[in-house]
């Protein structure tokens, strides 16, 4: 028996999905929990009304306020923490320094994407970038998705700054202006996905329900039903999880390569998870062993859970495109699937093809070979090489399909140098090596919160950063 | 029975794989493994709980994985569940004080890990909803 649509009532808090609590810049109140309750929380302590619904006309609007801006970075920095603190404690990797690229890469965001920013929303208007966000809710195999949009104000913005003010490089009155080029655009990406008036899911209880439903009868008429522990069930688990982790390396160890969407709830009681694994994106140089085995842009998986038994109690569907579940172990029961191919970024909808469960197995094949090719050249990279790219995975793919979509890639690559690092981040690369700043100082400004400061609240909004020192 | 070690439970599972513990300690370590023919003979024990590092070996089937470091809600912690393979994480000694400090100085938590159960027969017990344990065999 599940219990997990009891979360859904609006006197429920919600499970605690974790012991640790968050404290961030509300010094002398209540600690914040994780989940539900959490959201209630700061919504309660938030001065203005941006964490609620909003309306087009306020998507629309060019410019937050102060209180406005507070109440976002304290929302989002909260919101790292829930979906981020427990990931935190898994130490180095052996492989690739994820924590000094991730660094480089929040300071090398807040610098330089307010400038390609604003040129997109110049070029293209403030409604395409609310469209681009809708696009999302026709497709699959698309980037613009929880991770990626998210990712525009949590990590550009939020954990940039942080980063930045860590390294008392700037100031907390400093880059008001950019940082409100920043939060809009997410916002409208956002409020264009969702189109209720939220744009994070831990707003909605977790939930990302964006399809349409054309397009999800459209999916659930290629699921294939099967017997949990049967070989169909095996054969997709195992294919699940192989393009998983393919996605993950492509991607330099991080989330950018996969997005669920969901929980959609089907008439029968079960529950849909529709999963795009990017198992080849083109525009890094190393996925060429991807095209090598014939690996497509993008898998998606859709998965069909049966709830009643599992016993679920809750589900979130976090804003970085991630599944959690209690019971934590929803894969067994996992009652049927299907698989669709996206062969490249912009191959159209209508091109987009299912492959049958039985055919998985050459297709395995391909996604293994390219793992272990994959893996066999980045062994073989510089730490520095590694560091690199990696700052590029998060710099360049958290806003490239939301430039690719509005057409103006191509200008911030010739006309923007999109490509470049920055004077000041390269100079950083010899700073967050030392006294232990990538390791420890910035993960602990993240996680505890302390590293969000506000904006002053008496602050000009269009306030930039004008001396050095 | 006594468990040499426990930690974050990766996942709840009735699957208990045995094998003997072989520390990776780095990527040519893993590649050799994945070429001997003989990963399903091991369980997995890595410093990490990212999962780039194991990446060929989660591929290519591995049984089982014990981390220093890392949670349910990491990368590897993620990918064991989809590959529906047992990990304990966070891993510590039960006859021992020594936990994992995020961002400190563990390399004398590592090592005393290291040296109890490298090369040692185990078994894991990955039953219950939080933690994942570690039993020696013979």
């Amino acid at each position: 028996m599940s219990t997990y649509k009891d979360r859904y009532k609006s006197a429920d808090d919600g499970l605690r999905f974790q012991d640790l609590v968050y404290q961030g810049n509300f010094k002398g109140m209540d600690p914040v929990p994780d989940g539900i309750l959490g959201d209630k929380v700061l919504r309660q302590r938030a001065k203005s009304k941006v964490l609620e619904k909003v309306s087009k006309e306020d998507v629309l609007r060019d410019q937050f306020t102060v209180d406005e801006l507070n109440d976002l970075n304290n929302y989002l920095a909260w919101n790292i923490w829930d979906v981020l603190v427990m990931r935190a404690t898994e130490g180095v990797s052996g492989m690739i320094p994820r924590q000094e690229y991730e660094i480089l890469a929040f300071m090398h965001e807040f610098y330089r994407w307010p400038e390609i920013l604003e040129m997109t929303t110049n070029e293209v208007g403030a409604q395409r970038i609310i469209d681009i966000g809708a696009s999302a809710r026709r497709e699959i195999g698309t980037k613009v998705n929880c991770v990626h949009d998210w990712c525009i104000g949590a990590v550009g913005f939020g954990m940039g700054r942080c980063g930045l003010l860590a390294l008392e490089a700037i100031q907390p009155q400093d880059y008001v202006r950019e940082s409100n080029i920043i939060l809009k655009f997410m916002q409208r990406i956002l409020w264009g996905k969702r189109q209720d008036g939220y744009i994070l899911n831990s707003q909605d209880r977790y939930r990302c329900r964006i399809h349409e439903k054309d397009i999800l009868d459209k999916l659930l008429g290629q699921i294939e039903y099967f017997e949990p522990g049967s070989e169909k069930h095996d054969s997709l688990v195992r294919f699940n999880a192989a393009a998983e982790l393919l996605s993950f390396l492509d991607h330099y160890d991080c989330r950018l390569g996969l997005g669920d969407t969901g929980p959609y709830e089907l008439p029968d009681g079960k529950i849909l998870i529709i999963r795009d694994l990017f198992t080849n994106e083109e525009v890094y140089d190393w996925s060429d062993v991807c095209d090598h085995e014939n690996v497509p842009h993008c898998y998606t998986i859709c998965l069909v859970i049966d709830p009643d038994k599992m016993g679920l109690s809750e589900i979130r569907v976090n804003d970085i495109s991630t599944t959690f579940t209690r019971p934590k172990n929803y894969i067994e029961h996992i009652v049927g699937g299907a698989v669709f191919v996206r062969e490249k970024w912009d191959t159209p909808m209508g091109e987009v093809y299912p492959v049958k469960i039985s055919e998985l197995d050459k297709r395995l094949e391909g996604i293994q070979q390219a793992t272990f090719k994959l893996y066999t050249k980045f062994s073989r990279m510089s730490r520095r090489t590694l560091i690199t790219n990696g700052m590029y995975v998060y710099y360049i793919d958290m806003i490239l399909p939301h430039l690719r979509l509005a057409g103006t890639y191509e200008k911030a690559c010739k006309d923007y140098e999109f490509w470049e690092i920055d004077q000041r981040v390269s100079n950083y690369y010899y700073d967050i090596v030392k006294r232990g700043f990538a390791q420890a100082t910035v993960p602990q400004k993240i996680f505890s919160g302390e590293g969000y400061l506000p904006f002053p609240d008496n602050v000009s909004l269009t306030r930039s950063k004008y001396y050095w020192k | 029975m006594s468990y040499v070690a426990e930690g974050y439970n990766s996942f709840e599972t009735k699957k208990s794989p045995s094998g003997i513990v072989r520390y990776l300690p780095d990527p040519k370590s893993v590649i050799s493994l994945i070429q001997s023919g003989k990963l399903k003979e091991h369980i997995l024990l890595v410093q990490g709980g990212t999962t780039t590092f194991l990446a060929p070996a989660l591929s290519m089937g591995s049984i089982g994985v014990i981390t220093m470091s890392g949670a349910p809600e990491s990368h590897l912690g993620i990918l064991s569940r989809e590959f529906q393979m047992p990990c304990v994480m966070t891993a510590y000694l039960t006859g021992s004080e020594a936990r994992y400090v995020t961002g400190g100085n563990n390399d004398a938590h590592f090592a005393a890990i290291i040296k109890a159960l490298d090369g040692k027969k185990v078994k894991l017990h990955c039953e219950d909803r939080e933690t994942g344990r570690v039993s020696l065999l013979g």
